[in-house]
């Protein structure tokens, strides 16, 4: 197979790297805000420093993007399954204590190769998606079987299982869009597509009742106690059991605050930013600790950007997401082929779930959950998968035929 | 840029989902929209409410001044200790560690951790425990690991800072936890009222002793001590203080509240307007920065209308009776009514309130059940005047008729034929007088009970009472020390039931009402100036501190409260019977104003006009105490002074409170300068 993409009118896509520039631009910038010294007179090596690490990271990923254009999707296509299979034993290795660490936190969600540790539920999205576009873009007609959509379900249950497990509902639930966008862009039965979602909605509207006001012996799903907290205060159920004594019910008032108290400073730090902001590294949500240091570059960097560039800056962010989704909508409309559409619809999915229930969960309008945000989130894997998936779509759009 | 057009007729399941994108797009714009243009006032208030805190800062309060600018009230700089803590929080997260690690250890040793899974696969894999566990911690276990960590840090800064001082300190744990609860963006005070030399002993180690620092604060010094306590009163330590409903701090820095005195009378001008500081605190509450948002407002001066040398005369006057006297002396200029000396004894010390009163000295030392030294006994205490309150009955009985002339016989006591008596229905009075004729000068100089019983009954109650009233007995008399009793002096109308003649007749003599030395000095003063009544002035003006030029303060000039009303032949009869009793050899008060020659008057140029009396204290029926008074005014020709001399448990009017009243005279005299001498009227009867 040889593509002509020399005469080619429109092989790189500027919009879509501009876009991604842009963000890179903001993420450095605001990570570097967010990571802001505590104590100016004991600064940390400059090796160490938040935006000086993230900026190494884009830079991997930036080449690895360059990497992925080298060969043709198709070509890459091929080995979807494998890195699938892959993937889904990093999975399952990093659910193994010694192999998985918790970097002290509760859920066993990396993998730790000396200095840096690897996330491998962010590669599992991106060969999810790899093999779902490889098994969809056979025929129409052979989709329309269960037998075809029961296995399309089961690619992705297997990750969204081990996932949570980690566990790291998060992660786990952004498979669910992704699939179900490629299903239907795929032309799977309008019926099937919404039993599923139907019975998605229901399991999870039941889990939800169950969780929050079933009596203990009666949960089937046992959440960690912080994720069950976190849904809590989402629904804005108070903790108190019904019939606390005064001092239960003070601690359990006082569990509500600290649980509620990132949402809550989250919010007020968005929200005090007015139109344009207090100013880059000027924002005190963060500077004086009330927005927690410890998630302020990564799940919540979006407030820092909010609270510092106000409205403005958040629109700007929206509009450089925009931007590369309808990018990547165009590409998959002008994909050659079904498989090449349907990596693109993918990994628009992707970026999108990412980027509206991480910046909905700063505004309060989605749960609290450990999601980064495309681009700007401090973390490595999150960021070289980010530039992966954007490679890919210039793949897509490279070796496009000629209409 | 959105190249949706060419999608259309290709691809119906690509527009939707690119319609789905651009709706979520949508969602979170508005979601934005609304919580940062539409709402950011509310949460830009929920920030500063988070970050700020404000800190209440009292003036300098404002200094207490006598008649000649001398000061009686001033402030001092004190010295004390603060310790920064958010200066220690590099060790105290260097500490944490090692005390988090010890905490580990012991948690690990006691209860080993018994995970199956983690046992499984730690058998498995054994290149992995060549790492120390990660061991999370209980949210309670952090917090106490934390305050443990800061008492740890805190108390070894304050052994050395102790041996720096050359005084053990000591911090407990529950004042520590009680800071860090309620105001941890505070410094906390070590140390108050450093001397001298531990304040030197501190600068020379200060450099290894970080986050304290020296600090000054203004703090009330009384230089006269006790001299004018009554009249000064004492401030109230509030560490607590939460001000009014108009205000709102966080915090108020220690504030001092007068309690008593021209201090809580004229406490709003003393204090002045307190400052507001503004402090930036993070979300652990330590101090990040502040700013000064209102400066304080030093507080008014006061000026008084007392002469500090008199004030120190009439109390060394009163002293020389002894250490535990229980009196007062006041002095009026009864010229315009400016309270000149208001002694009280025994008095306090208002020094000592400035750090707190411990319980057992309040108890046993200032809430004394005899000695009751926080009593103004000038203002505050209401006495029988006894015999001094003839001067009211003579002017009633001049009012009412009677000849000052005219001869009244005395009848002799029957079971002590030496000292007269009267009998009031069957009721007998004894009189210290002999019998004998008496007419309204020598009944006044012997003080006869008789005489002004049998007048004063003439005369009725209305006028007697009523007599008293002009010099408003029995009525406030305003001063804004907060310390002030009316004494029981009863309107005509208010005692025409209850009262009967025998009633009457013990309130000729000065028994049955109570008055108070300053009301008693009051009435004095309106006898010497020809019967004008003055409002007693305590406070001459109110002047602005420096820093506010364009505030002229407050004045208060005299004010006269009523006019007597009596013809000045009556005064002058009394005035005249007054002088004769220091004057006269058998006058009551001849004593006190001659050597022991009884011919040599002690003071050279004043001629002093007064009146003895000692008033029966009586419970059931007994006599248990006795009030003796001495209140004159001089010189005689110019009236300038009025002196009241009140004594518990004195011997007698003349003996005890006379002399008193002649040691002020002898100060103002000896202070006087001789300028034209006065011309002496001559009342000594011929040889």
């Amino acid at each position: 197979m040889t593509p002509e993409p020399i005469r080619h009118p429109r092989r790189f896509e500027p919009l879509l790297w501009g876009a991604a520039l842009g963000l890179m631009v903001l993420g450095g910038l605001f990570v570097a805000s967010a990571t802001l010294s505590p104590n100016p007179w004991n600064p940390p090596p400059w090796y160490r420093l938040g935006h000086v690490r993230q900026a190494l990271w884009y830079l991997l990923g930036l080449g690895l993007a360059v990497l992925v254009c080298l060969r043709d999707y198709r070509a890459l296509s091929r080995w979807a399954m494998l890195a699938y299979w892959g993937s889904i034993g990093l999975l399952v290795a990093v659910l193994i204590p010694g192999i998985g660490s918790t970097q002290g936190w509760g859920a066993r969600r990396w993998i730790d190769l000396g200095p840096l540790q690897f996330q491998p539920s962010e590669l599992a999205k991106l060969t999810l998606i790899f093999a779902l576009a490889s098994f969809l873009s056979r025929p129409r007609p052979e989709l329309a079987t269960p037998a075809a959509f029961g296995k399309v379900l089961g690619l992705c249950a297997l990750p969204f299982s081990l996932i949570l497990l980690e566990p790291d509902l998060g992660s786990a639930v952004v498979i669910f869009p992704v699939g179900l966008a490629m299903l239907y862009v795929a032309g799977a039965p309008a019926r099937y597509l919404w039993r599923t979602i139907g019975a998605g909605a229901l399991v999870a509207a039941v889990l939800v009742v169950d969780v929050l006001w079933a009596p203990a012996s009666w949960q089937v799903l046992q959440l960690e106690p912080y994720q069950k907290r976190r849904l809590m205060v989402y629904f804005g159920k108070d903790f108190v059991p019904p019939g606390a004594t005064g001092a239960e019910r003070a601690r359990a008032l006082q569990q509500y605050r600290d649980a509620a108290h990132n949402v809550e400073q989250a919010l007020i730090a968005v929200g005090s930013g007015g139109l344009t902001g207090k100013g880059w590294r000027q924002g005190t949500q963060n500077a004086l600790g009330y927005l927690p240091r410890a998630v302020a570059h990564n799940d919540f960097i979006f407030s820092v950007i909010a609270e510092e560039s106000g409205f403005v800056g958040s629109v700007l962010v929206l509009a450089l997401y925009a931007a590369i989704l309808f990018s990547g909508i165009r590409i998959a409309s002008q994909a050659r082929d079904r498989l090449g559409r349907l990596l693109a619809v993918g990994v628009v999915a992707l970026f999108f779930t990412h980027a509206f229930i991480n910046i909905g969960m700063n505004i309060r309008l989605m749960p609290v959950t450990g999601i980064p945000l495309p681009l700007l989130s401090y973390g490595g894997t999150s960021v070289v998968c980010s530039l992966l998936a954007l490679g890919l779509l210039q793949n897509i759009q490279l070796y496009r035929a000629t209409p | 840029m959105l190249q949706v057009d060419p999608l259309r007729p290709r691809d119906p399941r690509l527009r939707v989902l690119t319609a789905g994108l651009a709706l979520g797009l949508a969602v979170l714009l508005a979601g934005l929209w609304y919580v940062q243009v539409v709402r950011a006032r509310h949460y830009q208030a929920k920030v500063r409410q988070q970050t700020y805190r404000v800190i209440r800062e009292p003036a300098v309060r404002g200094k207490i001044f006598d008649r000649a600018g001398r000061v009686l009230a001033e402030n001092r700089p004190a010295y004390q200790l603060n310790l920064y803590i958010e200066e220690l929080r590099p060790r105290f997260r260097e500490t944490y560690w090692h005390l988090r690690a010890e905490f580990i250890a012991e948690k690990l040793r006691t209860n080993p951790p018994t995970a199956a899974g983690d046992g499984f696969w730690t058998r498995l894999l054994p290149t992995s425990t060549t790492r120390p566990p990660r061991v999370r911690l209980s949210r309670a276990d952090i917090q106490s690991l934390n305050l443990a960590t800061r008492y740890h840090v805190i108390s070894n800064l304050l052994a050395r800072l102790g041996e720096v001082l050359g005084s053990p300190m000591t911090l407990t744990e529950e004042r520590l936890r009680r800071h860090y609860h309620l105001w941890p963006y505070r410094p906390l005070t070590l140390l108050e009222n450093l001397s001298p030399l531990q304040g030197a002993r501190f600068l020379e180690q200060a450099p290894t002793l970080p986050g304290v620092a020296l600090e000054v604060r203004p703090l009330r010094h009384y230089p006269h001590g006790s001299r004018a306590a009554h009249v000064l009163g004492y401030l109230s330590r509030d560490d607590q203080a939460t001000g009014s409903d108009t205000e709102f701090f966080h915090y108020s820095l220690p504030t001092y509240e007068g309690a008593l005195g021209i201090e809580a009378g004229y406490n709003t001008l003393l204090a002045g307007r307190p400052g507001l500081r503004h402090v930036v605190v993070d979300s652990l509450s330590y101090r990040e920065e502040e700013t000064l948002w209102e400066p304080a407002e030093a507080g008014h001066n006061v000026v008084l209308t007392l002469d500090l040398d008199l004030q120190q005369a009439a109390w060394q006057a009163l002293q020389s009776l002894g250490p535990d006297v229980r009196g007062a002396v006041v002095v009026l200029d009864v010229t315009n009514g400016d309270i000149l000396a208001l002694v009280s004894a025994p008095a306090y010390d208002p020094n000592e309130f400035l750090g707190g009163i411990a319980e057992s000295d309040w108890r046993e030392r200032l809430n004394h059940p005899r000695l009751r030294p926080m009593l103004n006994r000038a203002t505050q205490g209401a006495y029988p005047p006894g015999s001094i309150f003839k001067l009211v009955t003579g002017l009633a009985c001049l009012e009412a008729g009677l000849d000052p002339g005219a001869l009244f016989t005395v009848q002799p006591d029957p079971a002590n034929p030496a000292r007269g008596a009267i009998f009031v229905g069957r009721r007998k009075i004894r009189d210290t007088a002999p019998p004998g004729e008496y007419d309204f000068r020598r009944a006044l100089l012997r003080s006869s009970n008789a005489y002004f019983i049998h007048h004063g009954l003439e005369a009725g109650r209305e006028r007697l009472l009523g007599m008293g009233k002009r010099f408003f007995l029995g009525e406030r008399i305003g001063l804004p020390l907060r310390q002030e009793v009316r004494g029981f002096f009863p309107y005509p109308r208010e005692v025409r039931w209850q009262w009967s003649e025998g009633n009457l007749a013990n309130a000729c003599i000065g028994q049955e009402i109570t008055v108070t030395p300053l009301q008693m000095a009051v009435l004095t003063a309106a006898i010497a100036n020809d019967g004008q009544v003055f409002w007693p002035r305590l406070v001459q003006r109110v002047e602005p501190p420096e820093t506010l030029p364009g505030d002229h303060g407050l004045s208060f000039p005299p004010r006269v409260r009523g006019t007597l009303g009596v013809p000045a032949e009556h005064l002058q009869a009394l005035r005249e019977a007054m002088l004769a009793d220091t004057l006269d050899p058998e006058g009551t008060g001849f004593a006190a104003f001659h050597e022991r020659d009884r011919r040599t008057p002690r003071l050279k140029r004043f001629q002093v006009a007064g009146k003895t009396g000692t008033a029966e204290v009586e419970e059931h029926g007994r006599t248990v105490d006795y009030i003796t008074w001495f209140t004159a005014f001089g010189p005689y020709a110019q009236p300038r002074y009025a002196v009241v001399a009140m004594v518990e448990s004195g011997r007698s009017g003349g003996g005890t409170c006379a002399p008193v009243v002649r040691q002020v005279f002898e100060f103002l005299e000896q202070r006087e300068p001789p300028v034209a001498a006065p011309a002496l009227a001559d009342h000594r009867p011929a040889p």
